[in-house]
């Protein structure tokens, strides 16, 4: 047994994590069609197996040396441009990927008997498969190219998520002559908006790649990096392309538009794997990258950033004040708090960057559950229309619950898993890494505590006006359907999550914080 | 004297292979009656197999350049892998024709017998090292597509496709013998080495003459990889071929135009760069952005593949175009080459796609083409490979292909190269739109009323699996292309 977890911890383990899913999938596509059963079972047999071996993986991380990479392997895997199969994961990694795996395993309970149409189990089930291999790989590449294969591997499977299973509601579109299905709208923005920030990311990358040593390799340009060896028009040319490949994916505004119609459009399974995962990948992009890399343009933009945020968290709450979807209303909830993890980060402070990383995982956790509900709640209303909806409390007792719940762990009730995120990015702000202007950031704390108030309103008049009153007129009498066990099976975990994170924040930051201290002890010295 | 000719055989057993197969065609279809005109085919299919074998056989045992009629033709490992490519493309090219050349009343014989002659002008070209050898090859590549464009006789858009392609492909051979003969005038010689020690002992390799030369062969080659302003006639002419044609002009007639390019701007100009490497440049960034708008636009799946394909050409000639201004030859030939080879098996799916759906919906307008996929995944699946292959999203090769010329356009850090960086990611965002749009067509659209029944004949599924399969790999394993590389490395050095 031991020999057995020690070859694991040889690389071994954490591709098996990354791979497995890929070549699980590859099976699937074997499977008659016919044979719906067996391919939800292996799909979900597939994604346990994985967990666990994340689980196992997480057992094997040695927690008092965070800071450091570990269970990796350095294979080689193009030489003539000295890009290797470099993967290890840290304090930073290890959380995103127990998120990924964990979400997969709850994404693919759901789908057993939630899917919209045209069914297709067999499509969804080997597409979240190659998805969790694009995330997985992603939170454990330690080589840019490796990183940019996995980061645009989840391109394909999240585009035909949304265009085969999502909204088929005709709209029109500005700037287009015909009206066309949301699905196909919304799947190629979001596919169009994220392959432009990545072309340029690449530029970027070979920027690093010419000037650094001829390496692709994350640690050692961290090294290249904190010792100064990125400085001047070139470095700041490429912080702004990696700004832009990363701020698409949180996404940052302005650059968030794509993701109201993505989420609006997406099935419930994509609209929670997007944002509990997705987003993830381009905020991690900025701690794992972006800063340590280059630090010096980190501090010079770091103001830029945190306005940027500042604006998405009002910006968000503003607008989900004026939403009659649902899901849409979600949606843009999610720039506001993803705005809060970019102002965490933007402080670069150790408090302020666990703070993001906290964000990040509660994020996931809590607008996860969000749209599984919202996503169930129009399922069995046919609709979406907040307007329409009212007294689901009375109508379906157990989603009224979880949804309530939900809301408030949304909008940081302290306690619960988003009270942490907020808290501690605008305490980040509050008091960012000296030599940055302190004006800036005390402003974007002000408004970002706003924005909290904003939060919390938007998210009450949403639990008012759906949850609580009577029932409309509408639904009275009619056989409306509350969580099934799937659904149960695949919310209660969450809900869970919720609390513990929210008691015990150190389940995070027990991994996250000696390698945050470590990373802004090396970049910024402070 | 008494010339002693001593010729290796073993050096150009390729090409002879060809060579009898080409003679072997031609004698069977007269034997043959239409009934058995099959056999024709498998003995073209066979001999274009085993001219593969000294391929591989060169490859493994490779020690030195061989050099050949006193320097005028030269095996490398340069050349060797682009006759494989060449052999490997119209091999795939003949299983695409099987079912097509029968399906109609096409002259099969004459069919095979005039891609095989292509193919061996093909060969010609990449180990040619002087200005007739390499004129011959051009030549022997293209005369033979003059025909084929127009092989369905019966269709105005076939006749009108063929009369434009020979008409512009004259005027490049007229424009091409001109540069030569500039060449020839000036120094004497015909073998390219002896052509730049000449110039350089008089000083002249950057004098009008030679600028003039060079940019008459980069029209007249122009021609044939079809990059812009000399492109208009390529979608007309792809329009009008039978789709097996298409396809091979638009990779095997493509690359031989570029192996043409490459060999004599970086073993003849090579010293003018800073001049023609502007000229390259502006014409590779404008091929990108007029072949992708126009592409936007397209209806028609075999005009949309033509002006993707005429996109593509300014993608594999953007590293050439830097090489010149920067000298670093070697990486920019490495990174066209790697890209005209992932290009090749990309674009060959492509059309195989476009050839599946076209029969099963009746259809040469895309939007009918609504959930197609429904009716064969497989189809639906090689589509998703091979568009977005050619628009670079990984894992699949296209991105590695993308990567490499990024990777030689950013090399120096110098002003046109990182410019043409620049606008090869802005293109690369417009090209997803209508690559990705095919996809959507197949897999999102919804299906008009009525049964459709897709038969995929299974040589079609051979090219299929076999562009599949080298498409995926090209992206997964990318380390395999580093043989490219040295054989650019060896492709200087002799």
């Amino acid at each position: 047994m031991t020999s057995i977890l020690e070859t694991f911890s040889n690389g071994l383990g954490i591709s098996l994590v990354v791979f497995l899913p890929l070549v699980s999938a590859v099976f699937i596509l074997f499977i008659p069609k016919k044979q719906e059963f067996l391919i939800k079972i292996a799909t979900l047999g597939s994604s346990l197996v994985t967990f666990g071996l994340s689980l196992i993986v997480a057992y094997q991380f040695d927690y008092d040396n965070a800071h450091m990479f570990q269970l990796g392997n350095k294979l080689t895997w193009i030489e003539s441009i000295n890009s290797n199969y470099e993967i290890g994961i840290d304090g930073i990694s290890l959380p995103l990927l127990l998120l990924s795996t964990f979400i997969s395993v709850l994404a693919i309970i759901y789908s057993f008997e939630h899917l919209p149409e045209p069914v297709n189990p067999k499509g969804m089930m080997s597409l979240i498969l190659i998805l969790e291999t694009g995330m997985n790989g992603t939170f454990v590449a330690l080589d840019l190219i490796l990183f940019f294969v996995f980061f645009e591997l989840v391109l394909l499977p999240m585009y035909f998520m949304i265009g085969i299973w999502g909204d088929r509601t005709v709209r029109s579109v500005a700037g287009f002559k015909n009206q066309i299905e949301t699905r196909l709208y919304a799947s190629i923005k979001f596919f169009v908006f994220t392959l432009f920030g990545s072309a340029f990311m690449l530029l970027g990358f070979l920027g690093l790649y010419f000037r650094g040593s001829k390496t692709f390799s994350i640690p050692e340009l961290i090294e290249l990096g904190t010792s100064g060896a990125f400085t001047g028009t070139f470095a700041t040319l490429v912080f702004a392309v990696l700004f832009l490949g990363f701020a698409v994916k949180v996404p940052m505004w302005p650059l968030h538009t794509w993701l109201p119609d993505a989420h609006t459009a997406a099935p419930t399974v994509g609209s929670v794997l997007l944002a509990a995962i997705l987003l993830k990948l381009g905020s991690y992009g900025f701690v794992r990258i972006a800063l340590p890399i280059l630090p010096e343009q980190a501090k010079a933009w770091a103001p830029a950033i945190a306005i940027l945020a500042a604006i998405g968290i009002i910006y968000g709450s503003l607008a989900c004040l004026a939403q009659t979807d649902l899901k849409r209303l979600i949606a843009f909830s999610s720039v506001g708090h993803m705005g809060f993890v970019m102002l965490g980060i933007s402080s670069l402070t150790s408090i302020g960057i666990n703070a993001a990383m906290i964000g990040m995982v509660a994020h996931g956790i809590i607008t996860g559950l969000l749209f599984f509900i919202s996503g169930s709640m129009a399922h069995t209303y046919h609709t979406r229309d907040m307007d329409r909806l009212g007294g689901n409390m009375k109508l379906l007792p157990k989603t009224g619950v979880l949804l309530g719940f939900t809301a408030m762990a949304s909008l940081g009730l302290p306690g619960l898993a988003g009270f942490w995120g907020e808290f501690m990015a605008l305490l980040g702000a509050y008091n960012p890494l000296p030599g940055l202007n302190i004006t800036v950031f005390r402003t974007s704390m002000v408004a970002g505590a706003i924005g909290t108030v904003l939060t919390a309103g938007y998210l009450l008049w949403m639990l008012q006006r759906v949850n609580l009153g009577e029932p409309k007129e509408e639904w009275i009498g009619q056989d409306l359907h509350d969580a099934d066990n799937y659904e149960l099976a695949a919310w209660i975990p969450l809900v869970i999550l919720t609390v513990l994170i929210g008691i015990f924040p150190k389940i995070i930051f027990g991994s996250t914080n000696d390698a945050v201290i470590s990373l802004v002890t090396k970049a910024f010295g402070g | 004297m008494e010339a002693e000719i001593s010729i290796n055989y073993l050096a150009i057993s390729t090409e002879l292979i060809v060579i009898f197969t080409i003679v072997g065609t031609i004698t069977l279809d007269l034997i043959f009656t239409k009934k058995s005109k099959y056999l024709v085919a498998l003995f073209a299919l066979v001999g274009s197999l085993i001219s593969f074998i000294p391929i591989i056989f060169q490859w493994a045992n490779y020690s030195k350049a061989m050099v050949l009629f006193d320097g005028s033709y030269v095996i490398d490992k340069f050349s060797i892998i682009l006759k494989g490519l060449f052999i490997l493309v119209t091999y795939l090219t003949f299983l695409l024709s099987i079912n097509f050349v029968e399906s109609d009343t096409y002259y099969e014989g004459e069919y095979y017998f005039l891609l095989l002659c292509s193919l061996l002008g093909a060969l010609v070209v990449a180990s040619s090292r002087d200005l007739l050898t390499i004129f011959i090859g051009i030549e022997l590549a293209s005369g033979p597509m003059f025909l084929l464009s127009g092989w369905r006789k019966g269709d105005p858009k076939s006749n009108e496709g063929a009369i434009k392609f020979f008409l512009l492909g004259v005027l490049s051979a007229s424009l091409i013998l001109y540069g030569f003969s500039l060449l020839y005038g000036v120094t004497g010689k015909i073998i390219f080495s002896e052509i730049v020690s000449s110039l350089s002992a008089t000083g002249l390799h950057q004098s009008p003459v030679v600028l003039l030369s060079s940019i008459l062969i980069l029209a007249g080659i122009g021609f044939k990889i079809s990059v812009v302003p000399f492109h208009s006639w390529a979608p007309d002419t792809y329009e009008g071929s039978p789709l097996p044609v298409t396809a091979y002009l638009s990779i095997s007639s493509k690359a031989t135009g570029f192996v043409a390019l490459i060999i004599l701007f970086t073993k003849v100009f090579y010293e003018s760069g800073t001049s023609w490497g502007v000229i390259l440049v502006l014409i590779s960034g404008a091929t990108m952005f007029i072949g992708n708008l126009s592409a936007l636009q397209q209806t028609n799946p075999i005009r949309l593949l033509a002006y993707s394909s005429i996109a593509q050409a300014g993608f594999i000639l953007a590293p050439i175009a830097v090489a010149g201004i920067t000298g670093n030859y070697n990486d920019g030939v490495y990174a066209s080459v790697t890209y005209l080879v992932i290009y090749a098996f990309m674009n060959m799916g492509a059309f195989l796609v476009v050839n599946i759906l076209i029969k099963a919906s009746g259809s040469e307008n895309i939007y009918e083409w609504g959930g197609l996929a429904k009716d064969s995944p497989m189809t639906g699946i090689f589509s998703v490979v091979f568009f977005f292959s050619l628009a670079g999203i990984p894992p699949l090769g296209g991105w590695f292909a993308k990567f490499v010329v990024f990777r030689s356009l950013l090399s120096t850090g110098e002003i046109f190269g990182l410019s043409l960086g620049i606008i090869g990611a802005i293109n690369a965002v417009i090209a997803l739109v209508y690559y990705a749009r095919v996809s959507k067509i197949i897999w999102m659209d919804d299906s008009p009323a009525g049964e459709r029944v897709i038969t995929v004949p299974n040589p079609l599924k051979v090219v299929g699996f076999i562009s599949l399969a080298l498409t995926l790999l090209a992206g997964v394993f990318p380390g395999i292309f580093s043989s490219l590389g040295e054989a650019s490395a060896i492709f200087f050095s002799s």
